[in-house]
């Protein structure tokens, strides 16, 4: 019940609209930034408790083996956690097609460095354009910790309820990203809480106010 | 005033660069690590002066900074560095030049737009070596300077496991100094480690840059060659052994001649584990051994 009051259903379309304007525009730069065709899915947002995070996580990536993930903070007026996850053997192919032409130094630096760095910059880039595109559109300015990366884990446990607070609610900003050569796919998750919702409120009637 | 005094004292290395990337800011200790004066290089475009800059990566992440207004990464592992500058350390010999970790972000104007972007640069470099030095210390031997026993298990598990997957040819041979104890009852343990690294270094010379050659154990080596049918390993492993044969090991002004067998193994269906793998190849290696030692034995075709 709590649910209903944090956005109203019609915010939650408006911020579904902004989120469709921005990705379609991140999109766009993207293309020119990697050179390669991003596709991303109209996005999908849930209000929910903290506690179910892990549970709705995992029915989302369940049919990948393995998975990788990018995760990166940003924090702004609009602030969270974005989590990139990538299916499986996602990091090889981004290396090809990224066309890394430079071995690392020494013959001992395993593969799995390259595959590591690719996709922590293959995720800062996505997770910079997304978010930068949305905060872009809200008029806010975001800044971002260095990206961690997990590398090719069982999915079970990637997201447990104590990396955030219990007591807050969590409004997930999910979307399906797949690119269009190679084969690279997987979910954006913005997670953001309570402490965000009043401005994104007031950013949500400021953005709908230019149009009336 | 305060930030401009910051700008220059703090010791990272800080550049700014406009969209057309040529440089309107370039801290003290640029200055100081590339002994260019930010007099000199400030208007220019940076791939003027660092034409190795001039890389998609480096594009792309600028491309991203000025879009997306989004930090980018460059680590050591990966880039080692942005910068060619002169490794300041004492550790010049492993690493040609300074490692740096660097990072790329938006600088914004009064209205919010990136009309900016910065650089900054820290040197990493002893980390690096630290790092180097203790994955070196964790797969080489300390004597020899060869693979270690540890680092066998690993790297034929995984070339076994390559193989039975995807297919492709594997064999190892393992050898061992014949009548080492000798040496050492003779010569002293001294000469003994002397033998070892004549041997590693011997072997080392003459297998192929896709061979592995671990230490076993003791005076036990074990050489891993990949893509090699059980025929070329004996080839190799003969060679392996006219090579001892032949080598002579001054120690001391004694000139000490040794000779090895060797016990060759090449992967066939009936071998179901890198363990097994090895077992077969040490048991060519004691029949080497019984049948009166410098000479090369294959291992046994039945039942595996």
């Amino acid at each position: 019940m709590q649910e209903e009051k944090i956005l109203s259903d019609e915010e939650i379309e408006i911020l579904q609209e902004i989120m469709n304007i921005s990705f379609g525009k991140s999109a766009a730069d993207l293309a020119d930034v990697i050179d390669t065709h991003v596709v991303l899915s109209v996005p999908f947002i849930r209000i929910m408790q903290v506690p179910e995070l892990p549970t709705y996580f995992r029915e989302h990536v369940k049919e990948y083996k393995t998975i990788s993930i990018v995760e990166q903070k940003f924090w702004g007026r609009f602030k969270g956690d974005a989590l990139l996850v990538f299916s499986s053997g996602a990091g090889r192919e981004l290396i090809n097609m990224l066309q890394h032409d430079t071995r690392p130094g020494f013959e001992s630096d395993p593969i799995d460095i390259l595959e590591r760095e690719t996709l922590m910059e293959v995720g800062n880039i996505l997770i910079g354009a997304c978010v930068g595109k949305l905060a872009e559109l809200l008029r806010d300015v975001v800044t971002y910790t260095p990206p961690m990366v997990v590398v090719e884990r069982d999915y079970s446990n990637a997201v447990t309820e104590s990396r955030y607070d219990p007591d807050n609610t969590a409004i997930v900003l999910k979307t399906d990203f797949c690119f269009d050569e190679g084969d690279v796919s997987g979910f954006l998750f913005l997670i953001t809480s309570n402490d965000s919702v009043t401005w994104m409120k007031e950013a949500l009637r400021l953005f709908i106010e230019q149009y009336e | 005033m305060i930030f401009n005094q910051i700008f220059d004292a703090i010791n990272i290395g800080l550049v700014i660069l406009d969209r057309d990337l040529k440089v309107q800011k370039w801290n003290r200790w640029m200055e100081v690590h590339s002994g260019i004066p930010e007099a000199k290089i400030i208007g220019s475009s940076i791939f003027e002066t660092f034409p190795n800059l001039d890389n998609p990566k480096f594009h792309r992440s600028c491309k991203s900074v000025f879009s997306f207004g989004n930090f980018c990464f460059f680590s050591q592992k990966l880039h080692h560095y942005l910068f060619p500058f002169k490794s300041t350390s004492y550790f010049e010999s492993l690493f040609e030049y300074m490692q740096q970790s660097c990072a790329i972000g938006p600088l914004r104007d009064e209205n919010n737009v990136i009309q900016n972007l910065f650089i900054y640069v820290q040197d990493v470099t002893e980390v690096a070596v630290y790092e180097h030095k203790l994955v070196e210390m964790n797969l080489k031997d300390g004597l020899t300077g060869i693979f270690n026993r540890r680092y066998m298990d690993v790297k034929i598990r995984e070339e076994f496991g390559r193989c039975k997957r995807y297919g492709g040819e594997l064999s190892i041979i393992m050898f061992d100094i014949d009548f080492f104890k000798k040496v050492n009852d003779v010569y002293g343990h001294q000469c003994g480690d002397f033998i070892l690294k004549s041997v590693s270094s011997r072997i080392s010379s003459i297998i192929r840059n896709v061979d592995y050659l671990f230490r076993y154990g003791g005076e036990e080596f074990c050489c891993m060659l990949p893509e090699t049918k059980l025929d070329g390993a004996l080839q190799a492993a003969d060679r392996f052994r006219t090579a001892i044969m032949e080598m002579e090991s001054n120690f001391d002004n004694s000139i000490i001649k040794i000779t090895v067998s060797l016990g060759v193994a090449g992967l066939d269906d009936c071998i179901s584990s890198a363990e097994t793998f090895i077992k077969k190849a040490d048991e060519a290696l004691y029949r080497a051994k019984r049948e009166g030692r410098n000479r090369v034995m294959q291992m046994s075709l039945e039942n595996a």
